[in-house]
């Protein structure tokens, strides 16, 4: 019955898919030769121009650019022009970078926040003021302070993946049942490995859930981010290719940060299987 | 007049006093020496250093003229050349004299905004005039003036490509924190234009733009000084009567084909752009507001220069060269080809040789031919900085005395960049300041608060 | 009475009160149990029972008094003192054998694996849990995780085994064969066993004195009753104990009317000296133990209600 289901899903899938390329085909057609334009005039315009391409390239020439990045992912033509498998690479760098950071910060705060009323009530307010700060407004402070663009992306990173974490590990930290914590303490278990072995387990799918949510918000971050410092990364590529107004080159990217992203997702989506308890 | 000329043209005009590449007391004996080492014509910048250094080890053999003219006179001049050249090895005297000091730094990073005004300083890396001066430079394209502003002063870019106005703006703390910054190089002149959206094809009386929608690339730039320039002379103030915005260069042609805007004053391959890609038309070449204007500039640090003057000596030399380069029609197609990778501009090459070359197509239907639509010549005029300081004035952006010519020196450096361009055996213009007229009216450099109370419409501060 | 194994001196709980004053759930409560003594406590919720189990484990502590054990004053927890919860409050993410094991490497913290699994294996195996070492506590029925929650606490081999209503959320099958189950390990290891229980048959069952608290707030240990019964009782033929009936009226009775009204019935109350209700003994007898027909009418009074409980 499922397989059959499933089946029946993908059949939908399927058709949907090429309804919308078909729609997308159809719509991108070029509208035919434009009339009367000299060949010497037509030799210096766009294809755009001279024989009415549509302004937006349609599914054929995304496929075939598709197929011409996938075959060489890793060149490298100078600082400016790289393949995509390294601009990718760049971007999920820069994202494992400060979202390590932000594990590394989140998780020890979040534990002290989830244990300690009072650090809690205090932490409170600055938590609830920075938490809902968009990501990009941190930019130009960071620009400014850190007066390094690679460390400021990645500090912005750091900043919108802090939160979900700390107020997830908080919240699982504090939630963890009475009676696990009366059990460690009954058996005379030490406040640190109380932790590890009582608390971190416990509140670890709350804990995960926050990070999945982190890493789904740092990638959103790290194309912002990287369009607007550049250098390197997918996000760089993005601007890159809409300075020259290469929608395909778009669409492409598009493409790749969306299943990137999904992978990112799904990897934490394992993760927290992994550390879930039925009860 | 281009400070390219042949200085072996022995038709030249040599109305300054010293001579042209300033190596010689008076221009005869620059002649003497030219002449004397006329072996064969100067195509090469290696010939062209050659020539320079030869003539100072002629110096330095015969401290006396009468004597060296007397060898000269005896032998022949190329024999002269060769016979120094076999107990003299010339080439390494060319080299050492090209580095002239190792860079303390030789890997360099230099930003720039992937628009045409940035050729010298793009076409430096793939045709080999920053390794000719013995340094490594990494060009890094930026995503907009504000950043290659923030990423120079935070030191993550040694120099950059700026707008000609900007190192005025940053030195006098315009829009971030004061911070001292120098010119030694501009990078183009000309080379912008005034693209309208086709809807607007038959509006080609400015008077008619009342309301319209402009973009411009940032506020401190030739761009919105020219356009507001242009505007004001029509009658318009361009602070009520249209919207000017500042968008960055790649955002405007997709703007102008959401019709979001009107119309922009933008730096090329954007205005060619808008026109191959059939959105925009050429209403009007900037140079045909200003014939020679500055567009944009090599500028650093003051911190790089005084902490790093061999590395900025060698750098601005790198640049002087490639400039010179590109000032000659013949390399402009082979530019358009060097520049136009992902890596660089990322543009299509017919669009880049279209502004390089300045056959192009108007995107009205027609073919124009403008040789000058952008050129190139580094020579950083003082009095382009005093012209800019009176439009900031103008338009509101600096206010109360601006002590225009201390400014314009500290900034501008002419005279460096004049020793420089004598070095390496260019000739370089022998004042910092001159007059020019834009939309007809005569700029004097001498007395820019006359020139500025001259304008009726400006902002009233 | 002689030994006093645990001592537990003059402790009170006090919670603050809404009005700004303090709520006392017990005041002035002394106990006492022999090694190798089965203690229940029965009373209504909120009698404090569990804040005295808690005290006693040093989960809690008491506003005022001390604990003492074999002759030291308590101060928190301690693996001599083992728990078993009424909610098993077992680890999920542990299996059968980590939970053990979790004690286990708990009290003995510098031994290797390998002893480890052996020391655990053996009380898996004592709590009959042969074989579901690696199942996880989800993939256990409700008594499979009490007797995890069981091999758990013995595993530490502690000196006092504390038991908070330890089978009220088991069927009664399952309650009865557990109950067994405990009281076999209790005789054979000569625990000392501390336990809370709602069920007046389990308390008579296992236990070889009975402690009734009366209603909080202000509860009061209000008697102790030694159980008549032989150490060898067995559960199916306990009822028929002569003594059983007397024993199960009197605290049932307790349980329904006396436990509210005690304060006011005995004005006198020491609680430093409970009276012991020994029944079947001449002095203390209640006049119709040993009279059939009386306890009949008795038993007839309580239709429908053959394990009265006062788990509501």
């Amino acid at each position: 019955m499922t397989s059959s289901l499933r089946l029946r899903a993908a059949i939908v899938s399927i058709a949907l898919f090429a309804a919308f390329i078909g729609v997308w085909h159809i719509a991108t057609r070029g509208t035919g030769a434009v009339a009367s334009m000299s060949p010497e005039y037509a030799r210096l315009m766009g294809l755009t121009a001279t024989a009415g391409k549509s302004a937006m390239p349609g599914p054929l020439d995304v496929g075939a650019k598709l197929w011409e990045h996938l075959q060489r992912p890793f060149y490298d033509n100078g600082p400016n022009d790289k393949g995509l498998g390294i601009q990718l690479g760049y971007s999920i760098a820069r994202v494992g970078l400060g979202y390590l950071l932000a594990v590394i910060v989140a998780i020890p705060l979040g534990f002290l926040i989830g244990m300690s009323p009072l650090i809690n009530r205090a932490l409170d307010p600055f938590i609830q003021i920075l938490k809902p700060i968009s990501p990009l407004a941190w930019m130009p402070l960071a620009l400014y302070t850190i007066k390094d663009s690679g460390l400021s992306a990645i500090f912005v990173i750091f900043i919108c993946s802090v939160w979900p974490m700390l107020l997830n590990t908080a919240f699982g930290v504090a939630a963890v049942r009475k009676e696990w914590i009366n059990v460690a303490r009954t058996l005379e278990v030490g406040t640190l490995r109380r932790a590890f072995t009582v608390i971190l387990p416990a509140a670890a799918p709350t804990i995960l859930t926050g990070m999945r949510i982190s890493i789904g918000i740092a990638w959103l971050v790290i194309v912002a981010a990287e369009m607007l410092v550049g250098g390197t990364g997918i996000g760089y590529f993005v601007w890159n290719e809409w300075n020259n107004l290469s929608i395909t080159n778009v669409i492409i990217a598009i493409l790749l940060i969306g299943m990137v992203g999904m992978l990112l997702d799904q990897i934490l989506a394992r993760f927290t299987r992994m550390v879930t308890f039925p009860e | 007049m281009s400070t390219f000329d042949d200085p072996f043209d022995a038709g030249r005009k040599l109305s300054r006093a010293g001579c042209a590449c300033g190596q010689h007391r008076s221009a005869t004996e620059h002649d003497q020496a030219a002449l004397a080492l006329r072996c064969e014509p100067v195509a090469s910048t290696e010939a062209r250093y050659e020539g320079v250094v030869a003539s100072a080890v002629m110096r330095a053999m015969f401290p006396k003229d009468a004597a060296r003219r007397a060898f000269l006179k005896s032998v022949g001049a190329s024999t002269a050349l060769a016979a120094i050249s076999q107990f003299f090895p010339l080439k390494t005297a060319t080299e050492a004299f090209a580095e002239s000091g190792a860079p303390e730094k030789k890997d360099l990073k230099v930003g720039f905004i992937p628009i045409t005004c940035a050729t010298p300083i793009i076409m430096a890396a793939p045709l080999g005039f920053y390794a000719r001066h013995g340094l490594n430079v990494e060009v890094v394209k930026t995503a907009g003036w504000a950043v290659i502003r923030d990423k120079t002063i935070n030191k993550e870019y040694d120099a950059a490509h700026m707008l000609a106005p900007m190192p005025i703006a940053i030195s006098l703390g315009l829009g971030a924190q004061a911070i001292p910054f120098a010119v030694p190089a501009i990078e183009n002149i000309n080379g912008q234009g005034i693209t309208l959206a086709m809807k607007h094809k038959d509006k080609r009386d400015p008077k008619d733009w009342k309301g319209m929608k402009f973009a411009i690339p940032f506020d401190y730039s030739m761009h919105n000084y020219l356009l507001r320039y242009y505007l004001a002379e029509h009658g318009l103030d361009p602070d009520t009567d249209v919207q000017l915005r500042s968008v960055p260069p790649p955002e405007m042609v997709a703007n102008l084909r959401a019709e979001n805007i009107d119309g922009f004053l933008a730096p090329d391959n954007i205005c060619q752009r808008a026109i191959y890609d059939g959105v925009g038309f050429m209403h009007l070449l900037s140079k045909e507001i200003w014939d020679g204007h500055p567009c944009c500039s090599f500028a650093a640090s003051r911190e790089f220069i005084t902490g790093s003057p061999n590395s900025f000596a060698a750098l601005t030399r790198a640049i002087l060269d490639a400039t010179a380069y590109a000032s000659k029609a013949e390399h402009r197609k082979q530019i358009a080809e060097a520049i136009a990778p992902a890596n660089y501009i990322n543009a299509p090459v017919t669009v880049l040789e279209q502004v390089l070359t300045g056959t192009y197509a108007d995107g009205l239907g027609g073919v124009k031919t403008d040789a000058k639509r952008v050129d190139f010549d580094p020579f950083p005029w003082q009095s382009f900085a005093v012209w800019m300081l009176t439009q900031m004035k103008r338009w509101g952006q600096v206010k109360g005395d601006v002590d225009y010519k201390s400014i314009a020196e500290q900034v501008y450096l002419a005279t460096d960049t004049r020793k420089t361009m004598a070095e390496m055996g260019l000739a370089p213009p022998a004042s910092s300041y001159k007059s020019f007229a834009v939309m007809g009216k005569t700029f004097d450099p001498a007395a820019p608060e006359d020139y500025l109370n001259s304008f009726k419409i400006r902002k009233s501060s | 009475m002689t030994e006093k194994f645990i001592s537990i001196e003059a402790i009170a709980k006090r919670y603050p009160g809404a009005g700004g004053g303090e709520i006392a759930v017990f005041e002035n409560l002394w106990l006492s149990m022999q090694r190798g003594e089965f203690g229940c406590v029965i009373g209504h919720s909120g009698c404090g029972k569990t804040t005295v189990l808690n005290i006693l484990a040093g989960l809690d502590a008491p506003s005022a008094g001390a604990v003492i054990v074999d002759g030291q004053a308590i101060e928190g927890t301690s693996l001599d003192r083992a728990v078993i919860f009424q909610s098993h409050a077992l680890l999920p993410w542990r299996t059968v054998l980590g939970n053990v094991a979790y004690a286990v490497t708990s009290k003995w913290r510098d031994w290797d694996r390998a002893r480890v699994r052996a020391h655990a294996q053996t009380f898996i195996d004592l709590v009959g849990l042969t074989g579901a070492e690696h199942k996880r506590p989800s993939e256990l029925s409700g008594g499979m995780k009490q007797r995890v929650g069981i091999a758990r606490a013995l595993s530490i081999t502690p000196k006092i085994m504390l038991m908070d209503e330890p089978f009220s959320a088991l069927d009664a099958l399952t309650r009865g064969t557990l109950q067994d189950e405990v009281r076999r390990i209790c005789l054979e290891t000569g625990q000392t066993a501390f336990m809370i229980t709602h069920d007046v048959d389990e308390a008579i069952y296992l236990a070889d004195r009975i402690f009734l608290m009366t209603n909080g707030p202000a509860a009061v240990l209000a008697e102790i009753v030694e159980n008549p019964l032989p150490k060898d009782r067995g559960r199916t033929d306990l009822h028929r104990h002569p003594y059983y009936y007397a024993v199960r009226n009197h605290i049932v009775d307790f349980l329904v009317s006396r436990s509210k009204s005690f304060a006011t019935d005995t004005p006198g109350h020491d609680p430093r000296n409970v009276p012991v209700v020994r029944i079947g003994k001449p002095e203390l007898v209640i006049a119709s133990v040993a009279d059939g027909p009386l306890q009949e009418t008795k038993q007839a009074s309580w239709p429908g209600l053959s394990r009265p409980s006062t788990s509501s």
